[in-house]
């Protein structure tokens, strides 16, 4: 059986292999993607890549005991070998009395708007270089100016199937870039990056990558050590973003929720932020880059309000998490790649806005940090945060004054929940991810002065 | 597999400045987990392809296929030729392999005892039994886990200007994760044992004890003191001195990072940068640990790599391409995740060389600071020479005495100012931090290590 070019095919066969073997279930999750990059150096194109994917991931179970085996190679010999590998592995594994079924969803899954992109896929390597010649001759704001980056156009398919009836398919395309730019003026270096990802070519910004990667490495030109000191933090919308989402995401999923690691354990209806954050989880946002009409078991998933006024109003949950939990499958099964076993995960995260202008944010700041395209988050299972500013400028005055070097902020995820002191009523969409800018009252800055 | 790569490539006609290889790579792994006494995931894994490469005109084409058949690869090695062909007229660097590196041979990690060949049960057992001691031991262990890994690869590569190599590599890895739980305080304690061999590498690790061990620190962690904050001298341990090395120094004598003007080590062979003591090696060729391998994914035969000697940058770690376009000698620095990614400049296993002080001496003359133990990650941004790693846990150091215990935190330093301030070098050096190296989207397993290692004005992100 030669099934690399049809995959639904390869699935449903995995799925009857599987069963014939004695299986009691058994799920195939067949992934596709097709690849093309375009890599710069010092300012000019390196090298074209054209790369296609595909991959093969195995659940099977036997008397509660789950085995798993995935491939890259699609003979019938290598398939009918990682089928076994699955069911063999689960003939040897313990039971796992916390195992109740794969799913099924009889739902339809909605149709997402402008997922897929005929642009995309049509446009050619002259075009697409072209794009980015553009992208870095804007970003070259000094003859000197090192520029770095990497573009990519794909393509992907994702079919799920299982022995319980769920067979979902679903395919869509991405552009994306970044810049790196640096500047120098003898020891002084001015660094940074900037980067943009959509699922529509209309949608993909290659004039601001060039803009933002050649104007942030100047800003970040005179950096300073400074002093020890505990100081109120603005975030940016993208680092207000790259703050709340990880936290949140390892705070309240099910799977962590169950072993007592997460974040927010028994934490529903209570405050576990300050009264300024809302926060709602939505799949189905149009021409979203992480949005989907179904999760990585085939559910249907649902829109919700995670935070609301900051109190928390529920987990988010897969087929195996939610009854360990005491909730309903919210559909937010994830995997990092098709040879994982999924995890809840959220989709698009978005972030309410206040009611004071970040101008005003900024103005009414006598001594603090800004931070640019930064995140201040902890590892999953640790709430105690040490992290490193990366892109940030110490703010005096309401005056951003200079970059920030070698500089250290130290505190609980705890602590950046409750110290949101206020949020912008502006609010700024990047790669989909919609954030206003966030004020923080004072944390513990350790600097390198 | 080397036959069909052979005919295929005696086929393509270059001209003498152009470059094209072929890489076939398979790699087969298995990995379990135990979380809090359930399985939470028992797998296999197959990858298998071929990356094919060719640098016309001064542009790279790349591109990978599954099918292993003559005309398959043949179409493939067509397609990347008119795909550099076509971004040569893009590009304005000129770029050549140096003629002179060709490599025949075939290498393998050494195993004694091959790993497949052990019961699943004897595997099964050693993570249960890890998993089980660190949580029975108390109720503040809120999740205790242990995962096995094994994997198994081989590549062939051959090339343009007559490399023919043959490769195999064996990984395997036992790790324990424990994390404690008291309202909100959470600590988590991280080990791990193995390296490139088999069996043997992880056949000595007693489940019982490991388990216990992790618990009792997480549990000590728990009530530990908060970590204080500012510039302060830092003693490390070996694990830590290990991930330190790797994100302050390792990354940025990357030569693909060199040749792109990304690095703050650009240009600076012969100079000092570090004090006179001081001395950094890269050896990937060392038996038995998670960087070591016997050719690159270039097929360059992998050796010892200098990188600081009395002080003095001596080298980086290098591709081909690099090497080339510095007018070096290429190390065996081109390491690729899998067939469907192109070789970088990477580390293999990277350390300081010990020197002859006690712990105790080091501790006094630091006289004030903090004494860090157990790589808990980092990165570095190599163009701004900005580096960040962060420990398990640690001790106050006071009046030249190891005091009170402290929980984990993360330290930001200036990869050129670092090592001219190593004030006091320990003795031995231990290979102690066992890690995955994440550059560009690929993962390598890698080790660092060092001795105790003593660092002024680094600054330490505590809360206090």
């Amino acid at each position: 059986m030669s099934t690399e070019e049809n995959l639904h095919d390869l699935a449903e066969y995995v799925i009857k292999y599987g069963t014939s073997l004695g299986a009691d279930q058994v799920e195939a999750y067949t992934i596709f993607g097709s690849v093309k990059s375009i890599q710069i150096e010092r300012g000019s194109i390196r090298s074209f890549t054209d790369t296609s994917n595909s991959g093969l991931g195995i659940r099977v179970i036997k008397d509660n005991a789950i085995g798993m085996a995935s491939t890259t190679i699609f003979t019938e010999e290598s398939l009918e070998k990682t089928i076994k590998d699955a069911y063999a592995l689960a003939e040897i594994s313990p039971p796992d009395p916390n195992f109740k079924s794969l799913p099924y969803d009889p739902k339809t899954a909605p149709t997402i708007s402008g997922r897929f992109d005929e642009a995309i896929v049509d446009i050619s390597v002259e075009e697409f270089t072209d794009l980015i010649l553009d992208s870095i001759q804007i970003a070259t704001v000094r003859d000197d100016a090192i520029i770095s980056g990497n573009f990519n156009v794909g393509i992907g398919e994702r079919y799920i199937l299982n022995s319980e009836g769920v067979d979902r398919f679903a395919s869509q395309t991405s552009v994306s870039g970044y810049l790196g730019v640096k500047i120098q003026d003898g020891e002084d270096i001015g660094n940074a990056y900037y980067y943009d990802a959509a699922t529509q070519m209309k949608n993909f910004d290659h004039i601001k990558i060039g803009t933002e990667a050649g104007l942030r490495a100047q800003k970040m030109l005179g950096s300073q050590k400074i002093e020890t000191a505990s100081l109120p933090i603005l975030l940016d919308p993208d680092s207000t973003y790259g703050t709340i989402s990880p936290i949140l995401s390892s705070g309240i999923n099910a799977f962590s929720v169950f072993n007592k690691t997460a974040f927010f354990v028994d934490k529903i209806g209570d405050a576990i932020a300050s009264s300024k954050l809302t926060i709602t989880d939505d799949p189905f946002i149009p021409e979203g880059t992480d949005s989907a009409g179904f999760d990585d078991e085939g559910v249907v998933p649902k829109k919700l309000t995670l935070v609301e006024n900051g109190i928390l109003q529920t987990y988010i949950t897969d087929s195996y998490t939610a009854p360990l939990v005491g909730l309903e499958n919210t559909g937010h099964a994830s995997r990092s790649s098709f040879a994982s076993r999924p995890q809840p995960a959220p989709y698009t995260m978005k972030i309410n806005a206040g009611s004071v202008s970040k101008d005003d944010l900024l103005a009414d700041m006598k001594e603090g940090i800004y931070l640019m395209s930064s995140s201040i988050h902890s590892r999953g299972d640790n709430p105690q945060v040490s992290a490193q500013i990366n892109q940030g400028f110490y703010v005096k005055d309401g005056e951003l004054q200079y970059p920030v070097k070698n500089a250290v902020m130290g505190c609980t995820i705890f602590e950046i929940f409750e110290k949101i002191d206020n949020m912008s009523k502006e609010t700024e969409n990047r790669s989909g991810h919609e954030a206003p800018w966030m004020l923080l009252s004072p944390l513990r800055v350790s600097g390198g002065k | 597999m080397l036959d069909i790569l052979e005919k295929v490539i005696n086929k393509v006609s270059l001209s003498s400045k152009d470059f094209l290889d072929i890489r076939y790579a398979y790699a087969m792994g298995e990995s379990f987990t135990v979380r809090n006494g359930r399985f939470d995931s028992v797998s296999n894994q197959t990858t298998g392809g071929i990356a094919i490469r060719a640098l016309i005109d001064n542009a790279w084409g790349f591109t990978t296929i599954v099918k292993t058949d003559k005309e398959s690869i043949l179409q493939a090695v067509e397609k990347v030729v008119r795909m550099a062909r076509a971004g040569s007229k893009y590009t304005k660097q000129e770029r050549s392999i140096g003629d002179s590196w060709v490599f025949e041979g075939k290498g393998a990690t050494t195993i004694e005892i091959d790993p497949r060949a052990v019961d699943k049960e004897v595997k099964f057992e050693k993570v249960v039994k890890t998993e089980k001691a660190a949580r029975e031991h108390s109720d503040s262990i809120a999740e205790s886990s242990s995962t096995y890994q094994e994997s198994h690869g081989k590549e062939i590569v051959i090339n343009s200007k007559g490399t023919k190599v043959e490769n195999e590599t064996h990984v395997i890895r036992l790790m324990k994760n424990v994390i404690g739980r008291e309202g909100t305080k959470m600590q988590s304690v991280f080990d791990s044992v193995g390296g490139a061999g088999g069996w043997e590498l992880i056949e000595k690790w007693d489940p019982e004890e490991e388990g216990l061990k992790a618990a009792v620190m997480a549990e000590k962690l728990l009530i530990a003191k908060e970590p204080p904050s500012g510039k302060m001298n830092v003693i490390m341990d070996p694990s830590l001195t290990g991930v330190f090395i790797h994100e302050a120094f390792g990354h940025a004598c990357e030569a693909d990072a060199i040749i792109a003007k990304t690095s703050v080590l650009e240009g600076r062979i012969g100079e000092k940068v570090g004090i006179e003591e001081i001395n950094v090696y890269d050896d990937p060729t060392v038996k038995g640990l998670r960087g070591s391998f016997a050719y690159d994914s270039e097929g360059t035969k992998a050796r010892k790599r200098v990188l600081v000697e009395g002080g003095i940058l001596k080298e980086y770690f290098h591709t081909l391409e690099t090497a080339t376009a510095l007018g070096m000698e290429p190390n065996g620095s081109g390491r690729a995740m899998n067939f469907n990614v192109t070789p970088q400049a990477r580390m293999g296993n990277t350390y300081v060389d010990g020197g002859d002080m006690k712990i105790e001496e080091i501790a006094e003359i630091a006289k004030d600071g903090v004494y860090l133990k157990d790589s808990y990650g980092g990165y570095v941004m190599p163009a701004k020479g900005q580096f960040y790693f962060s420990c398990q846990m640690g001790y106050f150091i006071e009046n030249g005495e190891i005091t009170d215990m402290m929980g984990n935190v993360g330290m930001s330093g200036m990869t050129l100012e670092v090592l001219q301030n190593t004030f006091a070098i320990g003795k031995p050096w231990e290979p102690a931090f066992e890690g995955t190296c994440g550059k560009g989207g690929q993962w390598v397993p890698v080790t660092g290590g060092g001795p105790n290692l003593a660092v002024s004005n680094l600054v330490v992100g505590g809360t206090e």
